[in-house]
């Protein structure tokens, strides 16, 4: 069950908590799993967020694998100049 | 200097050769986008509002289309309107306005004519009838309540909202319980702070050649730091597919995060289309300060909480940014970049707020030095009170390998505590502050970004290579990749051509920003090379008579056991016979940019009758991970360090109340000149990334983020007075002084 | 439209050239002779970008009407190097990494050759202010600095 941390702007999805469990095997499955439990939640992530991941932040993270102890991060998107 | 610990014996990584474009450039030959003139060419020039806020009646362009030398003019009616909720949306509008002029020196026509003189007679001679609106400029007004709408199309991002508003993004970190702490803490800080809108200020304007052909097919010659960003963002404002657009990267004159977007190709592109000949448009130092992205003005609170031993045990801070009239800046993440340090108990909120000023872009690190600036003064103060050393105070307290970052995910190899040990051990650090001067610290950071990068590595029939990618070359990467593929394939750096390939001949590469090229698309180059040297290893094999596995790649050569080496000129030389042209490509999405953490010192004096800051020495100190080319990692951090001087201590945007900028030249936006400074110390830290072959950490940002405190510092403790509002010019600094 | 016909020497070369009388003398180097080195990154004089030599004095193109330039001589950075050599600048800014994007180099290298024409030994104050018109907004002049020192050294030792 990868654990899902949340910046607060999502937490209003989860009545406030901040770590969430979730299943997928990608981090996309993950994102859907998030939409059924927490409605609104999925898609908020799918276009404001992405995904820290051990240690390496992804920003199109779909099919990013995860396995059932990994800790997901959705920060929002890095930029740079 | 640099410093490391256990550096690899790289035989070409860390040296310093010239640069294979250095040439061209100090004899004159190197190719600017202005540079170029194509046969036939017509010249382009803007009409621009000169309202801050206004809804376009009506536009009449006949009078223009028939004055002399005219051939075509465009107007927002000549682009698909895209919807809202378009991710390109905002800057198509932009790009040419439709309906509404949202600043003063928003484009709303544009002429194509034989001469530039002509263009612009005829630009200022199209009628144009204006409704005004109200203006909207600094933050406060645009937060009131009952504040005129900005932006119609304006919806806040990452929130619910009711509809549109002003409000362009908000973004919240919290952890642990910041009342608790600051309720029970031993010493509190709370500051206010405000930064004006500042210039990336390259010295090269904006510049494009369009030449769209009669088979519809554009081709583009820019300057840009992403000529992949200008065919798609072209094509999105023109409504065609980025196969009908070919770009070229110019050389570049300076970007900084200014040029990662588009101002000028759609425009050129559709008078080129309309007339049926080449367009040439190029911005004047005017229209680059009046209508291209500044920095975002902010406003900041900070309160920070302490332990009697130095321990900051808690942070809140709200930041608010002023980002121009469209929602686009994404930049708002580095606000919440600035928890360099450990605190138990945070909460950061910051909102992007909409004026009626130009689209504002990144500069350098977005939005981070306004927010270190901040965070990074109140320290200072900390240290001021808890009679600590300031160095001192930040290693008790800074973030290490598995420390939290604001956004929650653990740090990963990071070298701040050992930027932190190189200056305390600096000869800097180390001497007396000069008599009548006093001395600042401050401290910054940049996550860096990796993304898409491809590169191709052609073997040529003499043995050299030609090491193509899809990067433009901001500052000196050229020389680094080719570093990497001498390192990589043991040849002479010099055998090795390093070019930027355009978007028909070198695979998809995102845009140069980020700090990310040496970085991504090293590692694009790197692993060509290894995929090249596979080749290599079993053409060696078919050469030698001998399997591929007993064959290794040493020093350049082929080497298999009871043969002598065969090198890699050799090799090439017989590629046609065993198996044909040697040519790899690779690319990759790439992951685990390490970020790069940077410590600052100052000494400087104020003068108490002027208000002016005279800096005596300054040296940066960052993590480069591995510096590949030495001396461009210096020019990287020298070249942070002095914007980020023009900032703290003089450049600001100065508007009227219709929001025109009344200092839209290099006189009046005056940015640090040679005889306003001294030398520019660095120390390069080397506390090499793992995700990278050769431990690149991307230096290119961070060093803007420091100065703007590291100089307040100084100035504080040279005057008793803390400065909060930027820039610290000598006006201010003497109404500080009097302020009691 | 009426164009002036004008006649000077370029990088040691006579040349001639038509202008009207509100061409700028750097968009008739750029324009109507290729010397494309010269750059406008203001065009209001405030930059140096496009500076170049007139008669031996260091000036902005830019402000000069082209006419104006009848008869004189000029030299831009395409004319420093001989015909075997980099100019000492060229090849101290290339060694000493003085140059990033390279807008402003020609217009610094030019506004350092006069500084050096005229003072062959100049401190380093000295050299700040002399390139004080140029701006470089790359490199924070650290390495233009040293590099222009180390030009002057060389220059000092071919002069023995």
């Amino acid at each position: 069950m990868p654990r899902v941390h949340l910046m607060s702007d999502h937490r209003r999805f989860t009545d406030g908590e901040a770590v969430v469990e979730s299943e997928g095997a990608t981090v996309g499955a993950v994102i859907a799993d998030l939409e059924q439990r927490y409605p609104g939640l999925g898609e908020a992530l799918t276009h404001g967020a992405s995904a820290g991941v051990n240690g390496e932040i992804h920003a199109e993270p779909q099919y990013l694998e995860v396995d059932t102890d990994t800790d997901i991060y959705f920060v929002a998107p890095l930029t740079g100049g | 200097m640099t410093v490391a610990a256990d550096p690899p014996a790289y035989k070409w990584v860390g040296t310093r050769p010239i640069r294979h474009d250095g040439y061209e450039k100090v004899i004159g030959k190197a190719r600017f986008a202005a540079d170029l003139d194509l046969p036939g060419q017509l010249h382009a020039a803007y009409l621009r509002s000169p309202h801050g806020h206004a809804r376009i009646v009506s536009i009449d362009t006949t009078t223009a289309a028939g004055m002399p030398g005219v051939k075509a003019v465009v107007t927002g009616a000549d682009f698909p309107d895209l919807d809202p909720t378009d991710p390109n949306f905002d800057v198509s509008v932009n790009v040419m306005a439709r309906g509404t002029v949202l600043y003063n020196g928003h484009a709303l026509a544009a002429v194509a004519a034989t001469t530039r003189a002509e263009a612009a007679t005829a630009a200022a001679a199209i009628q144009v009838e204006y409704e005004l609106l109200p203006v909207v400029l600094t933050l406060d007004e645009s937060m009131a309540d009952g504040a005129p709408l900005v932006n119609e199309h304006n919806v806040t991002k990452f929130v619910e909202s009711d509809g549109p508003s002003n409000l362009a993004t908000v973004n919240v970190l919290e952890r642990g319980d910041v009342d608790a702490a600051f309720a029970t803490a031993d010493l509190v800080v709370e500051r206010e702070f405000d930064t004006a809108h500042v210039h990336q200020g390259y010295i090269e304007p904006h510049a494009c050649v369009v030449d769209v052909g009669p088979n519809g097919k554009a081709d583009v010659w820019a300057s840009s730091q992403g000529h992949f960003m200008v065919r798609s963002l072209t094509a999105a404002t023109l409504g065609w597919e980025p196969s009908r657009i070919k770009v070229t990267p110019a050389e570049i004159g300076g970007g900084f995060g200014g040029k990662t977007t588009i101002y000028l190709e759609p425009v050129a592109a559709r008078l080129s289309e309309m007339s049926g000949r080449p367009v040439k448009l190029v911005m004047t130092r005017e229209e680059v300060l009046r209508a291209t992205g500044p920095a975002p003005a902010s406003k900041s609170r900070v309160k920070i909480a302490a332990s009697d031993d130095g321990e900051l045990t808690a942070i809140e801070c709200w930041f608010g940014y002023s980002v121009g009239c469209t929602n686009d800046f994404a930049g708002l993440v580095g606000a919440m970049s600035v928890a360099s340090y450990k605190f138990p108990n945070l909460k950061l909120e910051a909102v992007g707020v909409l004026t009626n000023t130009p689209k504002t872009a990144a500069y350098r690190a977005p939005s981070a030095p306004q927010a270190a600036f901040a965070i990074e003064s109140v320290i200072d103060e900390l240290a001021q009170a808890l009679d600590m050393d300031p160095i001192g105070l930040r290693l008790r307290n800074a973030v290490a390998e598995g420390d939290p970052t604001a956004m929650g995910m653990p740090h990963p190899r990071i070298g701040f505590i050992e930027c932190l040990e190189a200056l305390r051990d600096s000869d800097h650090y180390r001497s007396p502050v000069p008599d009548g001067a006093a001395r600042g610290v401050g401290t910054g950071f940049w996550f860096n970004i990796g993304e898409q990068s491809s590169a191709t590595v052609n073997l040529n029939e003499d043995g050299t290579a030609t090491v193509i990618t899809g990067s433009p070359d901001i500052g000196g990467s050229r020389a680094s990749m080719a570093l990497m593929a001498a390192e990589e394939l043991g040849i002479d750096v010099y055998r090795i051509t390093p070019m930027v390939a355009d978007t028909e001949s070198v695979g998809f590469t995102d845009v140069t920003e980020g700090s990310r090229a040496t970085f991504s698309t090293g590692m694009a180059v790197v692993n060509a090379c290894r995929d090249l040297i596979e080749e290599l290893r079993a053409r060696a094999a078919t050469i030698l008579g001998v399997e591929q596995d007993a064959v290794t790649w040493v020093d350049g050569a082929a080497v298999a056991d009871g043969q002598d080496p065969l090198p890699l000129s050799a090799i090439a030389a017989r590629a046609k016979s065993t198996g044909g042209p040697l040519t790899v490509t690779a690319s990759l999405n790439a992951a685990g940019a390490g970020p790069s953490f940077a410590v600052h010192c100052c000494d400087l004096t104020v003068d108490e009758e002027t208000g002016q800051v005279a800096i005596l020495r300054y040296t940066a100190v960052q993590d480069a991970g591995t510096a590949i080319h030495p001396s461009y990692v210096e020019g990287q951090l020298q070249g942070g360090t002095v914007q980020g001087i023009g900032w703290a201590l003089n450049e600001e945007y100065v508007f009227d109340d219709d929001g025109s900028l009344e200092n839209a030249s290099f006189l009046d936006y005056r940015i640090p000149v040679a005889s306003d400074l001294p030398m520019i110390d660095t120390i390069i830290v080397e506390v090499p990334n793992p995700a990278h072959p050769y431990g690149v950490r991307g230096v290119g940002e961070t060093g803007i983020v420091p100065p703007l405190a590291t100089i307040a510092n100084a100035v504080a403790r040279a005057t008793s007075t803390r400065m909060t509002s930027l820039p610290m010019s000598p006006p201010k600094i003497l109404a500080a002084l009097d302020t009691p | 439209m009426s164009r002036t016909h004008v006649t000077c020497t370029v990088n040691g070369d006579p040349v001639d050239f038509l202008a009207s009388d509100d061409t700028s003398l750097l968009n008739a180097l750029r324009g109507e002779l290729g010397l494309t080195g010269a750059k406008e990154g203001c065009g209001t004089g405030d930059c140096g970008a496009c500076s170049v030599l007139i008669d031996g004095r260091l000036n902005c193109s830019c402000l000069v009407f082209a006419p104006e330039a009848e008869g004189s001589d000029i030299v831009t950075v395409e004319g420093i190097a001989d015909d075997d050599h980099l100019h000492p600048l060229q090849q101290a800014f290339l060694e000493g990494a003085a140059l990033q994007c390279g807008i402003c180099t020609p217009g610094v290298l030019i506004a350092a050759k006069a500084l050096l024409d005229a003072n062959p030994d100049p401190t380093e104050t000295e050299i700040r202010y002399a390139l004080a018109g140029n701006l470089c907004r790359c490199t924070g002049y650290d390495k233009i600095i040293r590099s222009v020192q180390e030009a002057a050294v060389r220059l000092k030792g071919a002069a023995r």
